[in-house]
């Protein structure tokens, strides 16, 4: 018997998918269903906000910022 | 980031949507109305014509709409009227605004937007003028009508119009879309590398032109030049020519429509006139895209002659400037360019040179007399 | 449709039926919405379809739309299912057709023609000798109110210090953008929220109608007929700049609207108890698109304020390179503050501003909840002639079949790419269908979300698939089984 559940489709490259799976692990706090393909899964509604600024904080840590020099 | 990524170029793609400039060239021709009196009288297609003219204004804000009328001696405007002409009737306040006394009093006026109101006085203002100016001299012999003055007023209109549109919009202007050249020119090295796109075509105000036809066309084959002429000039701009017919046949408007790309309708019943209007005519150059749209599939593509103005099936044509004669030129010269012609021939009837002449024109019909005009090729002498 | 269409579209897509036919019998506010609210298509569909005696059979609707063209069909007809204007019925023949709904067909057909006596599209006002209003005088008086408004938003101190007559918000002004969440208040410092930040950048036509919307939503509350206050909107839209008119006709509800729009700028009265009251072109363009507006009301309300406003231009007055540099030729400290949102400022000059868009800048934007889209086209909007002209003209991008853009296509891109960093991932909210026995059972369902257009992804090695909205699919799925 087919089922419907509601959440939010993400769809990101693969590197944010990994991020957002390790996130999961320890509580299962946000994935409703690991989609198994490169960029896709479904979260519950409510954390998106949560799971944004997540990733946000990480990225700023981990992505190199380039050197913006604002000189003309 | 296969899915989420910029690599398509941002584009906005709620860019205004430029409005339309419908013009209108209502044939007026007294004669051929008296003969639709009992299925369609003028006062009737008036009206439905007025409600068309509402529907085409309903459906944008910043939508214009011109009609001309184009009457048997002389083609002139019934809407937009310049102030001057209106002063003469009425009397115009300080600020030049007209007074509107005259329906202020009526309490008619609320029940209608004010800008559908304002064509519908106007038109029928100076329907009523122009109607009321013609006397029995004008009309006497005279089924033809000024088609080519009309369409000539409406192309000057339109371009004005664009002008002054692309200036307040910073659009491309007409003389931008002609840089293109006409569809069938494929003369794209004389203009710039592609400089054109057709999207530029989008963002100028949106002309196209309906005629609304009643005469015979056998009597205006006289305007036949002129009117090819005009036909040809929107060709270039893009501008549709869509021709409502509700009686007579009409050679050359087919012509028109099919090189625009007009809508052509023959109204096999008059009274319903404002359903075709709404259905097949409304529809702006945007919406006509996803539309399947009225053409003539058998357009006539006769030409009118360039000695008598007979409207021809077989002629003679000038080898170099391509003029048309319903017969051999006198002294053999055409009378166009004034290459002699050298058809020493053609007294004695051989029957072959004719014909071959025949077939060829039949088969390049309108394109041959296009040709001057839509590739530029410079006519000798 | 352009976006600026969305807000109001959706608020009267979420009225009950009922109020439809209440807000149909208005010729004005028929007029109004045939041309606000609907696509061009369904523009063409209406008034073939109006003055048809019979209904159309829905194979020949078919017909008259080109197969290539079946997304838009689709499009127009749901937005006109939506607003209740197209229904489906039977011919006589007992084919499926489509027909104009009746209040909206009755009152479009009466605002075409004009054969009715209710006052749909207001009463001039008879008074000749009163002191007129001019059109630059409604003009200027509608640009300060509402750039009153914004700047209130925005923080009014700029506007202090730069000797503008100060404008004064009633209350009610404020309230209401505390209620629509443009504005919060705490410990009485105003403060801009995201929302408000989108609602600054956006043209003015939108705001407007942004605004209008609140109002009617809020009116409710106070005990207003949220019907009759909208159609009075619709009124207002199909008015003539420039005339007044007559207050006398109107009810208690409709006056007390009056007395609040008149704090927005959207009309024009003397003094609260005035007999009569002019509409301002904030309200006569409302069922323009954003362009008309961009004119000559443009270079009142966008452009720079002040003596250099009236120089008529144009609305715009920004100029980007494609270095990123940015030219604004204002004075305006509202839209100076607006820029500085996501620019980083250089110079000011009396007449002029220069900056750079840089990454920091649009960050910073963007943390405030501006989005890309926004910055973008409040460039658009305020893209200096010479841009659009330059820019219409010559475009680079043209080689590739691409419409050649007023912005320089490296900024935009850049812009969008900026907040790409920031936002790694794309949220579809929806339903996600699994655990299908077979591959058949799977297939079916699958394909008819596809059709009504709301599929968004799926799998049919993992037999699931994701949908924006479920109740047809679930319909479908339930017919399925009883056919079983």
């Amino acid at each position: 018997m087919p089922r419907a559940v509601r959440g939010l489709l993400i769809e990101c490259d693969p590197s944010i998918k990994a991020m957002i799976l390790k996130y999961d692990e320890d509580h299962h706090e946000y994935i409703v269903e690991d989609l198994d393909d490169e960029n896709h899964l479904v979260i519950k509604e409510s954390q998106l906000e949560a799971l944004k600024n997540r990733l946000d904080r990480d990225l700023d840590e981990k992505i190199m910022q380039l050197d913006e020099s604002e000189s003309d | 980031m296969n899915s989420v990524d910029a690599s398509e170029h941002y584009e906005l793609n709620a860019t205004e949507l430029a409005p339309s400039l419908l013009t209108i060239v209502l044939d007026t021709n007294p004669h051929a109305w008296a003969s639709l009196e009992s299925s369609l009288p003028l006062t009737k297609a008036v009206a439905n014509l007025l409600v068309f003219i509402n529907a085409h204004l309903a459906c944008n804000y910043a939508n214009e709409v011109a009609v001309v009328a184009s009457h048997t001696t002389k083609a002139t405007w019934l809407y937009p009227v310049h102030d001057d002409d209106v002063s003469q009737q009425q009397p115009a306040d300080a600020d030049g605004d007209v007074a509107m006394n005259g329906e202020n009093g009526t309490g008619s006026q609320s029940n209608k937007y004010r800008p559908f109101r304002m064509v519908e006085e106007r038109v029928t203002q100076r329907l009523k003028q122009l109607l009321d100016s013609t006397n029995s001299d004008d009309l006497r012999g005279n089924t033809s009508t000024m088609l080519a003055g009309a369409l000539t007023l409406a192309l000057s209109n339109i371009n004005r119009r664009t002008i002054a549109w692309a200036e307040k919009h910073g659009g491309a202007d007409l003389e931008d879309a002609a840089g293109d050249g006409g569809t069938g020119g494929g003369n794209a090295g004389g203009t710039g590398p592609g400089r054109y796109s057709a999207s530029n075509d989008e963002e100028r105000l949106q002309s196209r032109i309906l005629i609304v036809s009643v005469s015979g066309s056998s009597d205006s084959a006289h305007q036949y030049i002129p009117v090819m002429n005009s036909i040809f000039a929107c060709q270039r701009l893009h501008i549709p020519i869509d021709v409502c017919k509700l009686s007579g046949d009409a050679v050359f408007l087919q012509q028109a429509c099919d090189a625009t790309k007009g809508v052509y309708m023959a109204l096999s019943e008059p009274r319903g006139l404002l359903q075709y209007l709404m259905m097949a005519f409304l529809p702006d150059q945007r919406s006509r895209k996803h539309l399947v749209l009225p053409t003539r599939v058998d357009v006539d593509f006769r030409a009118a002659c360039f000695c008598h103005r007979r409207v021809v099936d077989i002629g003679y044509v000038c080898s170099i400037c391509l003029s048309i004669f319903c017969e051999p030129p006198p002294d053999n010269e055409c009378l166009t360019c004034g290459t002699p012609l050298d058809v020493g021939d053609f007294g004695s009837k051989p029957a072959l040179i004719p014909r071959k002449k025949k077939k060829k024109k039949r088969v390049n019909g309108t394109s041959t007399v296009g040709t001057p005009m839509s590739t530029g090729t410079p006519p000798p002498g | 449709m352009a976006a600026s269409t969305s807000r109001p579209l959706e608020y009267l897509e979420g009225l009950p039926g009922m109020t439809f036919n209440k807000l149909y019998q208005q010729p004005s506010t028929a007029l109004a919405i045939f041309r606000r609210m609907l696509p061009d298509l369904a523009k063409c569909f209406v008034m073939a379809l109006l003055y048809l005696k019979d209904p159309l059979p829905t194979q020949d609707l078919e017909l008259w739309v080109k197969a290539e063209s079946k997304k838009q069909r689709d499009n127009a007809l749901s937005i006109l299912g939506r607003l209740h204007i197209l229904s489906k019925t039977l011919t006589s023949e007992n084919v499926s057709a489509y027909m104009v709904t009746n209040p909206f067909a009755d009152s479009l057909r009466k605002a075409l023609t004009g054969s009715e006596d209710s006052q749909s599209f207001g009463v001039f006002s008879q008074h000749r000798n009163e002191h007129r209003k001019s059109i630059s005088d409604l003009d200027e008086y509608a640009r300060r109110q509402w750039e009153g408004v914004l700047g209130y938003m925005v923080g009014t101190e700029y506007l202090k210090d730069s000797g503008h007559p100060e404008v004064s918000l009633s209350k009610g002004v404020k309230q209401l953008l505390q209620a629509g969440h443009l504005v919060e208040i705490y410990e009485r410092r105003t403060e801009i929220t995201k929302d408000g930040f989108a609602f600054v950048l956006q043209d003015v036509n939108t705001q407007v109608w942004h605004i209008l919307i609140l109002y009617v939503e809020s009116a409710e509350a106070i005990g207003m007929d949220s019907v009759e206050v909208l159609s009075f909107l619709f009124l207002l839209s199909s008015l003539e700049l420039g005339q007044s008119y007559e207050k006398k006709y109107l009810s208690p509800v409709q006056l007390r609207t009056l007395a609040d729009l008149a704090d927005f700028g959207i009309i024009y009265q003397r003094s609260p108890d005035a007999p009569r009251f002019y509409p301002t072109r904030l309200a006569t363009t409302l069922t323009s698109d954003s362009s008309a507006l961009s004119g000559t009301v443009g270079s009142s309300l966008n452009g720079p304020a002040g003596p250099q406003g009236a120089s008529g231009t144009g609305s715009g007055f920004i100029v980007i390179e494609t270095n990123y540099r940015l030219y604004a030729y204002t004075s305006s400290p509202l839209q100076i503050s607006l820029i500085s949102l996501f620019t980083t400022l250089k110079y000011r000059f009396p007449n002029l501003i220069t900056g750079k868009i840089t990454r920091q800048s649009v960050r910073r934007a963007i943390d405030m909840g501006i989005t890309a889209d926004q910055i973008i086209s409040y460039l658009h909007t305020h893209a200096h002639p010479q841009l659009r002209k330059h820019n219409a003209g010559h475009s680079t991008s043209n080689t590739a079949g691409i419409p050649p853009s007023i912005l320089p296509p490296t900024v935009t891109d850049q812009i969008r790419l900026w907040q790409l960093e920031r936002d790694r991932l794309r949220a579809t909210s929806g339903f996600l269908f699994k655990e299908f026995t077979s591959l058949q059972e799977y297939q079916a369902p699958c394909q008819y979300a596809a059709e009504i257009g709301v599929l968004v992804w799926k799998s049919d090695r993992k037999r699931m698939f994701f949908v924006t909205r479920h109740e047809q699919v679930a319909a479908f799925l339930r017919s399925k089984k009883e056919m079983r």
